[in-house]
């Protein structure tokens, strides 16, 4: 068939761009392997060339593929499965980005973007190592382009393509017809994605993730050469820097998860962000064994062991996330496309290579003859690496236990299979201890000097500021007792250990680093370290609950209690809620394209119950999807203080507000009853009385959005309950559209659990009330009054400036309003304004009426000779005045949220702490960096 | 005995005891009936049983959800949380929880949802405009 409008070229493009990227990457790795084999000799200088000129063309090749599917999402080709499934017309030009890198193939050519940056930085300043730095970097690349590939051999296929066209993906009878095309529109990108987390996170965390291959190019090409020593120096300001960036990439994650998704908290031991935070943990060990193997030459087999296994960690991190192994143990969503087998490719070959390598090269490499002494500080940082290997090692153990699972079923498949059952209390329980050992060590090894040679000389300075750090630590640790609850023993070792890193760094930065802030990298990141535990301290064990209301809960459920188990609260509209340290109230909402927005105003009490004066509103909202059939997100609102955050979200709402076919069906159920009333009178229901007091041409409405040509009216009510005098203000209200029809728009009264609407007969009332009226003419000057049903009607003045809610001014129009006082027989009084009016040379009229009295009053003409107005006046009959009302009670509530507030004391320690731990890799990254260069020029 | 051999011992020493102590924090999949046997917390993977009632009542307790699921092997009991309803629950495909057996109802402390549609809808939207 021949489809109408398909833009097949940037696919082909595409594709074809795919391939040659793919196999230049392979030519690249190859030919640079040869130029480390011929190293020195004349061919390898020919192989060096080539091995440049296939990287380059890999790297325009992989910009021309991402430039390709850019191309396609920009331009919304629906043709496409990939833009079809993650673009759609009304997605704003800012989330193409996210709608990119959302799925795998998209991450994965961000993945291959950064290492081909990556290699081209290395290119122009590695000097000799490029040629065995960049064969391993190239032959990753080569693996990773493998994956977008999408070509087929038999059965089996290699890559998935970002350019299938989505007639070849799906089977759906459209496809039948050849203008397919023009029948489809896109899905659109999940409004969860649509922030700029998504935006900054991914790019963020894949180079850091990119950046993880540099160290162990650099660690296979010294295992390849034999120069184990000489790549040390080159290889540490890449090491240090994807230190920082996949530092800063994981931070951004639980920031994200902390500020804009209602997870309640930044880091959950989910085995997506621990798969992510091994290999960290890993690079930093590599990083301590490369500073003691720079300054000793001791560890340098851990710098190789350590970077290798940090790449493969990434991969396997790679691994989990994609291949859908992880399905029943993580709250993370995952597509699966079928690339697990090449995955396990993937890492089987950089696993084996680096295995290989160490297994055959691992022989010669140099280590001093004599150990470490005790008071050195290459030894106290080589336990801390043992620590930190032991946290890795734990944490991929408990995560691996699906992958395990599935090893084990292989063999055995009656396995049920094992799994954590708290995960975040295992990781708790274990991982505090390596919280309290790296505290220590990193306080007490700063302190020490490498190669110790005079320990007796040094021993003096050494015992001082343990001493200071000691007593401050002891100090601190007591003082924060009192803002902290602590419940275990545990715990108090852990804030000591905190106390101490914070402590020792920053008399280390006082006495040493200020003299040189480049050199204060360490210092700056341990004292960070130890500020991220006291954060994690305060968020984890104080984060609390404050949305309970034991008092209004209590007793309603059997065997309930307990903090935990009561972390919501149910507001109900417009009262007051007393819960723990505050008072809520939930004061309304407001709809804006798919968001709905309620405002939540706290008011702080204190431990009498009285309240202190200080006062926030809080904005959580919900999002609908694009046919408002249900909530899809949920958004937190935060409300920042310096020492805590009060963080609250929307937890549950109504049925009717979740989901509108409910709605309407909770509607039609409810039963109405007819009330008459005239503007005054009181209706009496089975349990409640209302007020009608007024009667308005322009109503309010929170769903009302005026337009031009609307008629509308409104009612003013209060409703009260028999044994309330505090009354509930209603206003319902009713409009007619031009072309569309009438619609009217009900009160509700959730209190009372009272719905009141107008209907059409309450319409067609008014209307028959304007028919039936028999009007007299009055004839008036300005000033004069005259006398009419026993009321007095005075002209007061005529006015230029017309304030008619019916009056829409336009050009060329003359009008004119009567301010009229009407005085009633008991001498109380009201103004009106009817508006005479010539348009297109024709005369008009607009009334005006006391709607408590019945009284009409038209503006009918002007006699210009003699400056008299004619003024039509009428009262309308008593049985008229009155106005269908309905009114139903037991309607269902629909006026409520359900929220959940938890205060984090102390979380913004844990940013501070982490930036500065990240600053400091930083910085000794540029410091390295800065050293190097100098060396070569 | 060298000072790197002792390190060596005290890090194998210390793994094996981490090992045999992280082992209680493990426990295995299973179904109602399993779970009703060991009286200990398990995980539980299930689906969500559409036509029997999902009992939420958040004017009365916004802390309480149970509903009927039916596990892998085809049982249907009653499950208990006491937590809020979360806002996809209807349309999870599978439930996977973290409880024990407590009389006929499975009370759960955890309950993960999986939803492959939130991120994927596999339904083409016709634009209804055009036609």
């Amino acid at each position: 068939m021949q489809y109408v409008g398909e833009h097949l070229l940037p696919g082909q493009v595409g594709h074809l761009l795919v391939v040659l990227s793919f196999v230049s990457a392979l030519l690249a790795s190859f030919s640079y392997f040869w130029a480390t084999r011929r190293h020195g000799l004349p061919e390898g200088a020919g192989w060096l060339q080539l091995g440049r000129g296939a990287f380059v063309v890999h790297g325009l090749a992989t910009l021309g593929v991402i430039g390709a599917l850019f191309f396609i999402l920009v331009n919304k080709y629906y043709e496409y499965q990939y833009a079809w499934a993650n673009v759609s017309d009304d997605l704003p030009f800012q989330y193409t980005f996210s709608a990119f890198w959302k799925e795998q193939q998209g991450s994965f050519l961000l993945w291959s973007f950064w290492h081909i940056v990556l290699g081209l930085v290395l290119m122009l300043r590695a000097g000799r190592w490029e040629s065995p730095v960049l064969a391993v970097l190239s032959l990753a690349e080569a693996f990773i382009g493998s994956m977008i590939l999408g070509l087929y051999f038999g059965e089996y296929r290699l890559g998935v393509s970002p350019f299938d066209l989505l007639r070849h993906t799906m089977d759906a009878p459209i496809f039948e017809r050849a203008d397919y095309l023009s029948q489809i529109t896109g899905n659109g990108l999940n409004p969860l994605l649509q922030n700029y987390w998504m935006t900054i996170h991914p790019p963020t965390l894949f180079l850091g993730f990119a950046s993880t291959l540099v160290p162990f190019s650099y660690a296979v090409a010294g295992l390849w050469t034999g120069e184990h020593r000489e790549w040390l120096k080159p290889a540490l300001p890449w090491a240090l820097f994807s230190a920082a960036i996949l530092g800063l990439g994981i931070l951004m994650g639980g920031a994200w998860a902390y500020v804009a998704l209602s997870f309640g908290g930044y880091w959950a031991w989910d085995p997506v962000e621990n798969t992510s935070l091994v290999p960290w943990i890993t690079l930093v060990a590599g990083i301590h064994a490369h500073l003691i193997a720079r300054n000793t030459g001791y560890s340098i087999r851990s710098v190789y062991a350590f970077y290798l296994i940090t790449f493969v960690l990434v991969l396997y991190s790679t691994y989990l996330t994609r291949s859908g192994i992880l399905g029943d143990s993580s709250a993370h969503a995952f597509t699966e496309m079928g690339l697990g087998a090449q995955l396990i490719a993937f890492i089987g070959a950089f696993a084996a290579l680096a295995i290989a390598l160490m297994a055959v090269r691992g022989k010669g490499i140099p280590a001093p003859p004599q150990e470490e002494t005790i008071a050195s500080r290459e030894f106290w940082m080589f336990v801390g690496v043992l620590v930190l290997f032991f946290s890795a090692v734990l944490i991929t153990g408990a995560t691996s236990l699906p992958v395990w699972n599935k090893l084990v079923q292989w063999f055995k498949p009656d396995y049920v299979g094992a799994a954590l059952k708290d995960p975040v209390a295992h990781h708790n329980r274990y991982q505090l201890w390596i919280g309290v050992f790296v505290g220590l060590l990193t306080g007490v090894a700063q302190w020490l000097r490498y190669r110790e040679r005079h320990a007796e000389v040094w021993r003096r300075t050494f015992t001082k500021h343990m001493f200071i750090a000691l007593v401050g630590a002891g100090v601190l640790t007591a003082l924060n007792a009192l803002w902290l609850d602590m419940y275990a023993w545990q715990h108090f070792a852990l804030l000591f250990a905190a106390m101490f890193a914070v402590v020792a760094n920053a008399d280390y930065l006082v006495v040493f680093a200020r003299k040189n802030l480049r050199q204060a990298g360490s210092a700056l990141s341990h004292m960070g370290f130890g500020l991220l535990l006291l954060g994690i301290l305060g968020t984890g064990l104080n984060k609390r609950w404050i949305s309970s209301n034991t008092f209004a809960m209590e007793g309603l459920i059997e065997g309930m209690g307990g903090e935990e188990l009561n972390r919501n609260v149910l507001l109900l509209k417009e009262a007051p809620m007393p819960i723990r340290g505050y008072e809520a109230t939930y004061l309304g909402d407001t709809l804006e394209r798919q968001t709905r927005t309620f405002k939540v105003r706290f008011r702080k009490r204190d431990a009498q119950g009285n309240f202190t004066g200080e006062e926030f509103v809080l904005h959580p909202n919900v999002m609908y999807d694009r046919r408002f059939s249900q909530v899809v997100a949920s958004n937190p609102s935060t409300k920042h203080y310096l020492t805590y955050d009060i963080f609250t979200h929307i937890s549950s709402l109504p049925k009717a507000e979740l989901d509108p076919e409910f709605a309407r069906q909770q509607e039609d159920s409810i039963r109405f009853e007819t009330y008459e009333a005239a503007i005054g009178d009181t209706i009496f229901t089975k349990k409640h009385y209302l007020v009608l007091d007024d009667y308005t041409k322009a109503p309010q409405h929170p769903e009302y959005r005026p337009e031009k040509g609307d008629l509308a009216f409104g009612l003013k009510l209060r409703a009260f309950s028999l044994n309330d005098t505090a009354g509930h203000s209603a206003a319902p209200m009713l409009y007619l559209r031009p072309k569309q029809g009438a619609f009217t728009l009900p009160a509700q009264i959730g209190a009372l659990q009272m719905r009141v609407r107008l209907t059409e007969a309450s319409l067609a009332r008014l209307l028959d009330a304007d028919n039936a009226l028999q009007y007299r003419t009055l004839r008036l000057k300005e000033g004069e009054s005259v006398g009419f049903e026993g009321y007095r009607v005075h002209l007061v003045r005529l006015n230029r400036r017309v304030e008619h809610p019916h009056y829409d001014a336009q050009d060329g129009d003359l009008a004119v309003a009567a301010q009229l006082r009407i005085t009633a027989p008991d001498s109380t009084s009201a103004e009106v304004a009817p508006v005479f009016l010539i348009r297109d040379s024709r005369p008009l009229n607009l009334k005006d009426e006391v709607a408590q009295w019945g009284l009409h009053f038209r503006f009918e003409n002007i006699d210009p000779n003699t400056a008299t107005m004619t003024i039509l006046a009428a009262k309308a009959p008593e049985d008229l005045q009155r106005i269908p009302i309905e009114i139903a009670e037991n309607a269902p509530r629909s006026d409520y949220i359900v929220l959940e507030a938890i205060v984090f004391p102390g979380i913004n320690l844990v940013w501070l702490g982490s930036l500065l731990m990240l600053l400091g890799l930083g910085l000794s990254a540029w410091n390295r960096w800065a050293q190097r260069s100098r060396l070569i020029a | 005995m060298k000072r790197s051999h002792l390190i060596a011992i005290t890090v194998i020493a210390v793994a094996i005891g981490i090992l045999i102590s992280a082992s209680q924090d493990v426990t295995t999949y299973a179904n109602f009936a399993q779970a009703a046997e060991k009286g200990d917390r398990v995980k539980l993977v299930g689906q969500l049983v559409k036509d029997r009632p999902i009992a939420y009542d958040p004017e009365k307790d916004p802390n309480y959800l149970a509903f009927y699921l039916r596990d892998d092997a085809g049982e249907v009991r009653q499950v208990v949380l006491r937590a809020g309803k979360p806002q996809d629950f209807e349309r999870s495909e599978q439930i996977v929880l973290t409880g024990q057996m407590r009389g006929e109802v499975f009370e759960a402390s955890d309950m993960l949802l999986k939803c492959p549609s939130k991120y994927k809808d596999e339904e083409i939207y016709v634009r209804s405009e055009k036609q």
